[in-house]
C-alpha cells in the first residue's frame, strides 16, 4: 500500500503531480488536475470573487467617481440648476452607465497586477486594494454600482459620505494614495499626510497597457521635498545647479508621493522573488527636469538611499515631457506643476497635478483655461 | 404596576401622528450618584439631536405632526420608585421628554407596547434583546454617542441585515422597522439633500457592493432615501464608525444587536 503524504496547501493550489485518481472511483475519465480543481473549490468554500484584503496590509487606493467615470453632464446639472435637481436627473438616468474617466485605464491596471499576485502568492493580502471615495449622497450609490458592474470593475468597498468631508474617512481606510477631481479636498488630504493627487481628463486618450501597470513620477516636489525648485525660483538657475552641486551628496528630504513609489517598490519584489523581474507587471518611471549629469545625480543617491528602486529615470534637462511621456504612456503621471500636466494631457497623457509645495504659488497660465468643476 | 406621566412642561406631541422613542432611565441619566438631581447619561447629546429635528420640522411648518414623542421608561422597580426625583431631575436640565412611564422589569416590554412606542433605546443589551422579541425596534446606545453632534440625527442601518434578514426574526419585529424606516423617511423628506437636521446612512459589514446595492433599493422601497452609504466588504467597522458617529444602529433582526 502506497502513502502518500498530501501537503494540503500544495493539493489546494494543484502543485501536487503524483495524485493520480483512478477513472473508476467516480465514474467519468476527467483529468486529476480537474478532480483537484474542483475539490479546492468545494472545500474552501470560494466564490468566483476573492475575498478583499485587509485595508492595513494592502496599498489602497482611494478614487472619486469624478475621476473613474466622465460625469460632465452632472456636473454641469448640478452647477447650473443646484443639488435637488442634480440627485433627480441621477435617479432619473440610473440605469445608465457612465463612461470610463480619467482614472479608469489605471484601476484596470491595478486589477491585472492583482490577478498576477494572487496566482503567485493565493493566499497574500499584500494587494492593490480600490475604494471608491465620494462626497456623492447615497441616491447616486445605485447608479455608480450599476456602473461598476457594468464595466466588471472589481470594486467591493464604497463611501459616500452624503457632502461631509471625506478626509476622515481616507484616513480610516489606511489610504495609500487619493485621486479626486477636486483640488481642494486633495490639497486637504496632502496636508493629512496622505498621497494624493488631482486628476483631469484629457482630450483624446491615447491607449494604455492592459497588462503592464505604468505609473510615471516627476522628481521635485512630488517623489522630493520642494527644496531645490525654491532655490531654482528664488535665485535663477545658475544657482540651482551650484547648489545641487554642493549638495549632492545630502540626501532630499521625502516628497507627498514617495511613500506610494515604495508600496509599489515592495509589490514588484514580490514578482522578483519568483522570478518575473523581466515579466513584471509594474513599472515605475522618474521623469524630471533635472539633468543626468548634473543635478540628476543627487535624485538617483537619494533613492538608493532610500532603497527604491525605479525602473526607468529619464533626465530631460528642461525639455519639455509631454513627447517622452506620449512614449512611455503610464496610466497616470504625477507633477506638482499645472503646466506640466496640461501639456501631458494636450498629447493623450494622463496627468495627475500634485497641489504642493512652491510652485503652487507660481503657477504658469496656460494658453486654455481650465475651469477645474467642483 | 405601570403608570405613565405627562411631563407638564412641555408640549405635548400627537401621539398618533408622532414617532414615538422610548429611552431607559439610564440611557438619559446614567447612574444614581446619590444627588438630588441626576447627572447626564450617554444619551444626552441624542435627546439634542432628536429636540433639534423637531425643532427644525416646526420651523418647516408650524402645524407639523410628525415629529418626536420622546418617553422615559424605567425598567426597574428601584428607578420605578423614583419618579419624583426623575421628574424634577428632567426639569433642572431642560429635557424636552413627553411622559414618563414608570414600570419595573416585569412589565416595562408591556409598556413599550402599550404605548405605540416605535423606537425603544437602551444601555443595556438584555433590555434591547427582551422589546425586540416582542417586536419593538431596538436599538443600544453607549458611551460613543456621547460623542456625537447634537445638531444631526445620525441613524445607521445595517445593510447586511436588510439584505440576509435574521432566520429567528419574528414578523411583528419585521413590521417594526419597515414601519420606522417609513416614518424616517417621510421626516427626511421635509429637508433638502444639503443642511439636514436628519441623516440616513446604510452601512454594509460584510456584504460587498451588490448587497448594499440591495439594501439601498429595499429601503427606497419602504419610502427612505439614504443620504449616505459605507460599503466594508469585510473590513473592521470600527474605526470607520468613529468618523461617522451615529447616534444609533438599526438593523432588521437582532443580528445588529449582537455586536
Amino acid at each position: 500500500m502506497v502513502k502518500m503524504s498530501l501537503d494540503p496547501v500544495q493539493v489546494m493550489s494543484g502543485q501536487v503531480k503524483e495524485l493520480k485518481v483512478a477513472p473508476s472511483s467516480n465514474g467519468d475519465s476527467r483529468g486529476s488536475w480537474e478532480e483537484k480543481e474542483e475539490f479546492s473549490q468545494d472545500h474552501l468554500g470560494l466564490t468566483t470573487k476573492p475575498k478583499p484584503p485587509k485595508p492595513e496590509n494592502a496599498v489602497t487606493i482611494a478614487v472619486s467617481s469624478r475621476v473613474l467615470f466622465r460625469t460632465e453632464t452632472e456636473q454641469k446639472v448640478f452647477e447650473q440648476k443646484g443639488v435637488e435637481e442634480y440627485l433627480r436627473y441621477q435617479i432619473e438616468h440610473e440605469n445608465e452607465p457612465f463612461a470610463p474617466g480619467p482614472a479608469f485605464p489605471f484601476v484596470k491596471a491595478l486589477e491585472a497586477v492583482n490577478t498576477r499576485l494572487r496566482e503567485l502568492y493565493p493566499q497574500s493580502e499584500e494587494l492593490f486594494d480600490i475604494v471608491l471615495v465620494t462626497y456623492n449622497h447615497a441616491h447616486v450609490g445605485i447608479r455608480l454600482i450599476n456602473t461598476i458592474n457594468h464595466h466588471n470593475l472589481f470594486i467591493e468597498r464604497f463611501c459616500m459620505t452624503g457632502g461631509a468631508s471625506p478626509i476622515g474617512y481616507l484616513k480610516a481606510w489606511h489610504t495609500n494614495l487619493y485621486l479626486s477631481a477636486d483640488a481642494d479636498k486633495v490639497r486637504e488630504a496632502l496636508a493629512e499626510g496622505i498621497a494624493a493627487a488631482t486628476m483631469f481628463m484629457p482630450e483624446k486618450l491615447t491607449e494604455v497597457s492592459e497588462s503592464q501597470l505604468r505609473v510615471a513620477f516627476d522628481g521635485d516636489a512630488v517623489l522630493f521635498s520642494d527644496e531645490s525648485e525654491r532655490i531654482f525660483k528664488a535665485h535663477g538657475l545658475d544657482k540651482f545647479f551650484e547648489h545641487e552641486r554642493e549638495n549632492e551628496d545630502t540626501l532630499l528630504d521625502h516628497g507627498p508621493l514617495k511613500g506610494f513609489l515604495e508600496a509599489l517598490g515592495k509589490l514588484q519584489k514580490k514578482f522578483y522573488a519568483k522570478g518575473q523581474r523581466l515579466d513584471c507587471p509594474i513599472r515605475t518611471f522618474l521623469v524630471t527636469a533635472r539633468s543626468a549629469a548634473s543635478s540628476g545625480i543627487r535624485a538617483l543617491k537619494t533613492l538608493r538611499a532610500w532603497g527604491l528602486e525605479i525602473d526607468e529615470a529619464l533626465f530631460l534637462a528642461g525639455a519639455p515631457k509631454g513627447p517622452m511621456l506620449e512614449k512611455i504612456r503610464p496610466h497616470i503621471y504625477f507633477d506638482d506643476q499645472m503646466f506640466h500636466v496640461e501639456g501631458a494631457a494636450e498629447m493623450g497623457t494622463i496627468a495627475a497635478h500634485v497641489p504642493y509645495g512652491i510652485a503652487q504659488k507660481h503657477q504658469k497660465v496656460s494658453k486654455k483655461n481650465t475651469t477645474v468643476a467642483k | 404596576m405601570v403608570s405613565t406621566v405627562q411631563n407638564t412642561d412641555i408640549e405635548q406631541k400627537d401621539a398618533e401622528h408622532a414617532v414615538v422613542v422610548a429611552m431607559t432611565f439610564k440611557a438619559v441619566f446614567g447612574s444614581d450618584d446619590g444627588d438630588d438631581v441626576y447627572g447626564a447619561g450617554v444619551a444626552f447629546t441624542l435627546l439634542q439631536a432628536l429636540q433639534t429635528v423637531n425643532e427644525r420640522l416646526l420651523l418647516e411648518n408650524p402645524s407639523e405632526m410628525l415629529l418626536f414623542d420622546i418617553i422615559l421608561i424605567t425598567t426597574d422597580r428601584q428607578q420605578q420608585q423614583q419618579s419624583d426625583r426623575i421628574m424634577s431631575s428632567t426639569r433642572h436640565h431642560g429635557l424636552q421628554i413627553h411622559r414618563f412611564c414608570f414600570s419595573c422589569e416585569d412589565d416595562f416590554t408591556d409598556s413599550l407596547l402599550q404605548n405605540k412606542v416605535h423606537l425603544f433605546l437602551s444601555t443595556d443589551k438584555n433590555e434591547t434583546v427582551q422589546a425586540a422579541s416582542r417586536g419593538v425596534l431596538s436599538a443600544l446606545v453607549d458611551h460613543q454617542t456621547t460623542l456625537c453632534s447634537s445638531q444631526q440625527l445620525k441613524v445607521v442601518f445595517c445593510g447586511d441585515s436588510i439584505v440576509q434578514p435574521d432566520a429567528d426574526i419574528n414578523a411583528a419585529s419585521r413590521q417594526a422597522a419597515e414601519v420606522f424606516s417609513a416614518q424616517l423617511g417621510e421626516m427626511r423628506r421635509r429637508f433638502g439633500a444639503l443642511d439636514s437636521p436628519l441623516s440616513i446612512v446604510v452601512m454594509t459589514s460584510s456584504g460587498g457592493r451588490d448587497s448594499c446595492c440591495s439594501a439601498l433599493r429595499t429601503l427606497r422601497t419602504r419610502g427612505l432615501s439614504v443620504d449616505e452609504a459605507h460599503c466594508l466588504a469585510g473590513a473592521p467597522r470600527g474605526i470607520i464608525l468613529s468618523v461617522l458617529r451615529p447616534h444609533f444602529q438599526l438593523s432588521d433582526g437582532l443580528s445588529g444587536l449582537q455586536d
